[in-house]
């Protein structure tokens, strides 16, 4: 137990000593982007991404600065990445919508059934990282409860503790799935950017295949499926078709 | 009867009236359409309908081959004649046309219609044969011999000449056309302006203004020279820019060279050569065309060039004004900026003055003061903003910058305007907004813009870490269920330590006392009395020793009854439970046959601990 607590304890100071230099680098950033110089801050904040480091507000000042040198595409993209690192975010979701307002393609959302949508949203409740915290305390407090029933004397209190602990495996159960899922989503690169300007989507993966529809920079895709060299994508009103993987950048 | 051409001068109008009471219509209506037969393209000609009676309501023909320069010009004249006493006389009304022919062939003029005493007369139509060049001089050329003398270039040409070769782009260029003749010239007139593409044009020579004329002399001759146009040209791009020629049309005096045989009579010859006698100058026709020009257009310099260049060239200065410096909300107030100077003024836009938001501010009426000289283009351009401040406070409006080239240093100037502070009072209301619906504003948002950045000390960590599936997850995951069994051990430990058989006994009581009324229950079905009361006593006893936590030896009837009360056990219950015990102690020492009391006994013992049991849950 000991032995486990300071491997923590490690762990943490370990990440904090690495942590003191790039925030040296964001601040930076943060000064030249408050001074107008939107190409610095840029360099520098993808100097800190490219060392390694990650969070949902870098991806949203880089996001940011992007957007100030019009670079719609790349702004959509870390909005995006922060998007997924902090889904319920108003200032990621309110600039991400500015940005999205400045592409060419305006695509109707194809309606998800209820339950999808409901599902979706639930989802959205926390972060990857928050729905797996919430696993380990659902568990704490599911032993908890399981240590006072043993405990407890009196009926009553037994009574309401083997329902409530009912209850939370139940729970429990239902917040890992949602975990597994989460941590599947930001960590297979199922979503994408356009970065091309003008991009014909075609019937299949070759050169000669038919172009189907044009899509423009800016726009988000799903990623369904991939074949040497390219990526068959589904658009949001369910049109699917096949571009060159360089057409795109994952989220 | 006469028709003739007469012109207005005829007119007697005090005789026409004096006479017109005796005068009559006895003559014959005539409608008459007359032009030359034969005309050259290009050549004017006068096309004249006549009438010899009061005419109305003249509807002209529709004339297409030809293009009309003047008409139709009505005028009217009367004569009168007196023959033996007989006064006749006669009036005579003309509708004239001039046209122009355009291209050779030949080409009727329909009838034209006049109302004559309510009747409608037709003229003849006009058949005109047109043909190429120039043919016999017609009636409006009388002067213009056929044989012109050749005028040479040497006495009369065109010079265009620009005061600056290689100017700015939008710096002024005045162009001068001038005449230079050592012969008289009795017209002129301008037939082609060149069409200048790449420049904006200013006229800077009046129609009224009288021509500059002064002498001049080349190459040992003396000119008289006249200006007869004057251009401001702003070069709207850079590189090399062509000024076309200008073409011009002259009549000029030359002397006749006379083709009559002299006479040897000094006086004959002298009488007709003399210019009073009219023959000795002669008009020609000649068209002029001014040199062309071309000038080498420099690009404004791009160093220095700010974004509130807007392409004024030239020497400005700015003043801005405001009328009132404290205003009521909701009243106007009026800015002016102005900007003087020598220059391209009429391309100064409106500047970028930037008002407080709430202000509504209209576009700006401009009124120019500029003069249009022969040294250019310069005055002044006002811009005056109306603006309307709706709400009190104070406020400030920054200074606006205007930026011209100037083209004495060639570099680019800044002018700042000055900075206005102005107050508003609160406005019609006494200041109090209650009840003011009108005051209140909509919210509305003026711009859209990202939110700002997030300047936080960031929460970072390696990328494409996750919390899920890492070390820590799984640890942390499995922490509960390590805890958890620790906690078990631990328990039970604890429990055996302390010797807690009463908690043990409590939880057992139940099954003990179930063990022992089945074990009775062998009993009575084997008839062994004595067993099976034990038992039955035992169970009973046994379950609330163990329950209750008392030692055999402190029970007694009263001490059961006394336990379970304070477990709110029903009375009637208590008073089974106490009744079964004695039963059982009484049929334990009864004699003779007790099968059937030991069937009721067992029912009943087994009755008293189930519902024990549940009333104590």
């Amino acid at each position: 137990m000991k032995k486990i607590a300071l491997l923590f304890i490690f762990t943490f100071l370990a990440v904090g000593l690495l942590m003191a230099e790039p925030q040296a680098d964001i601040n930076k950033a943060n000064k030249a982007y408050q001074e107008g110089f939107y190409e610095n801050a840029i360099s520098l904040y993808e100097k800190v991404i490219h060392e390694g480091y990650t969070s949902s507000e870098l991806y949203y000042n880089l996001g940011n600065a992007y957007f100030k040198t019009d670079q719609i595409p790349s702004a959509i993209l870390y909005y995006e990445r922060a998007k997924k690192l902090d889904p319920n975010n108003e200032d990621i979701l309110y600039n991400l919508r500015v940005a999205n307002n400045k592409i060419i393609d305006k695509i109707d959302q194809l309606p998800q059934l209820f339950y999808q949508q409901w599902w979706s949203n639930v989802k959205q409740l926390f972060s990857p990282d928050g729905w797996a915290v919430n696993t380990i305390v659902l568990l704490f407090l599911f032993f908890a409860i399981v240590v006072a029933f043993l405990l407890s004397g009196s009926v009553k209190v037994r009574k309401i503790l083997l329902t409530s602990g009912l209850l939370i495996v139940l729970v429990t159960v239902l917040v890992f799935i949602i975990s597994i899922q989460t941590y599947d989503d930001a960590n297979n690169k199922r979503e994408a950017i356009v970065y091309t300007a003008s991009l014909p989507v075609k019937s299949s993966p070759e050169e000669s295949g038919i172009d189907l529809f044009v899509i423009h920079e800016g726009l988000k895709v799903q990623i369904i499926d991939e074949l040497s060299g390219w990526k068959e994508i589904r658009i949001d009103n369910g049109s699917k078709g096949w571009v060159k993987t360089e057409a795109l950048k994952a989220i | 009867m006469r028709m003739k051409s007469v012109n207005r001068k005829f007119i007697f109008p005090l005789l026409l009236l004096a006479l017109s009471v005796i005068s009559g219509y006895g003559q014959q209506v005539e409608f008459k359409a007359t032009a030359r037969d034969e005309v050259a393209v290009g050549e004017q000609f006068r096309l004249i309908y006549t009438v010899n009676a009061q005419a109305n309501g003249f509807k002209a023909p529709s004339i297409r081959d030809f293009s009309i320069i003047v008409g139709p010009n009505q005028s009217t004249s009367s004569s009168m004649q007196i023959i033996n006493n007989q006064v006749t006389r006669s009036i005579e009304y003309s509708y004239t046309f001039v046209l122009q022919a355009n291209k050779e062939g030949t080409f009727t003029i329909n009838p034209a219609s006049v109302n004559v005493d309510g009747k409608s007369r037709q003229s003849n139509p006009v058949t005109i044969k047109v043909v190429k060049g120039s043919p016999q001089q017609g009636n409006d050329n009388q002067g213009t011999a056929q044989s012109a003398p050749d005028i040479s270039s040497k006495n009369l040409f065109v010079k265009a000449s620009v005061n600056k070769n290689s100017p700015y782009q939008g710096e002024q260029v005045i162009v001068t056309y001038k005449i230079y003749t050592r012969i008289p010239v009795s017209e002129y007139s301008v037939t082609k302006i060149p069409a200048l593409t790449g420049f904006w044009t200013e006229n800077l020579m009046k129609d009224n203004t009288p021509l500059k004329q002064y002498r001049e002399t080349i190459n040992g001759a003396e000119y008289v020279v006249a200006e007869f146009k004057k251009d401001a040209l702003f070069a709207q791009k850079s590189g090399k820019l062509k000024i076309a020629p200008l073409e011009l049309d002259v009549i000029a005096q030359v002397e006749r060279k006379t083709k009559r045989a002299r006479t040897n009579d000094p006086f004959f010859d002298n009488f007709f050569n003399d210019s009073f006698f009219g023959s000795a100058y002669q008009n020609v026709r000649k068209t002029l065309y001014s040199n062309s020009i071309i000038l080498n257009v420099k690009p404004l310099p791009v160093a220095g060039k700010s974004n509130d260049f807007s392409g004024a060239v030239g020497d400005f200065k700015i003043t801005s004004s405001i009328d009132k410096k404290t205003v009521k909300a909701n009243d106007a107030l009026t800015l002016r900026f102005t900007v003087s100077g020598r220059g391209n003024l009429k391309f100064i836009d409106k500047p970028n003055i930037i008002f407080p938001t709430d202000f509504d501010v209209y576009d700006p009426r401009i009124v120019d003061n500029i003069n249009t000289t022969a040294s250019g283009m310069s005055g002044k351009r006002t811009f005056e903003f109306l603006i309307v401040p709706r709400n009190h406070g104070s406020y400030t409006i920054k200074p606006a910058s205007f930026v011209y080239f100037d083209l004495d240093n060639g570099k680019y100037k800044t002018l700042r305007s000055a900075e206005f502070k102005i107050t508003v009072e609160k406005g019609v209301g006494g200041g109090s907004y209650v009840g003011a619906g009108n005051d209140k504003e909509d919210f509305k948002y003026i711009g859209t813009d990202i939110r700002y950045i997030n300047t936080d000390i960031l929460n970072l960590r390696p990328v494409n870490m996750f919390l899920f599936g890492s070390i820590k997850f799984w640890i942390l995951f499995m922490l509960p269920f390590v805890l958890f069994i620790i906690f078990l051990v631990t328990w039970q430990k604890e429990l055996k330590k302390r010797g807690n058989i009463a908690l043990m006994r409590n939880k057992k009581a139940t099954g003990v006392a179930r063990k022992r009324l089945k074990a009775a229950e062998q009993y009575l079905k084997q008839g062994n009395q004595q067993s099976f009361c034990t038992e039955i006593s035992n169970a009973l006893w046994g379950y609330i020793s163990d329950k209750f936590n008392i030692s055999r030896s402190a029970l007694s009837i009263d001490s059961v009854s006394e336990a379970l009360q304070k477990q709110n056990v029903k009375a009637d219950l208590i008073s089974k439970f106490v009744s079964t015990l004695n039963n059982c102690e009484f049929a334990r020492f009864a004699p003779g046959d007790k099968s059937q009391v030991m069937d009721n006994l067992y029912t009943e013992a087994l009755q008293v601990i189930t519902q024990t049991e549940q009333e104590l849950k």
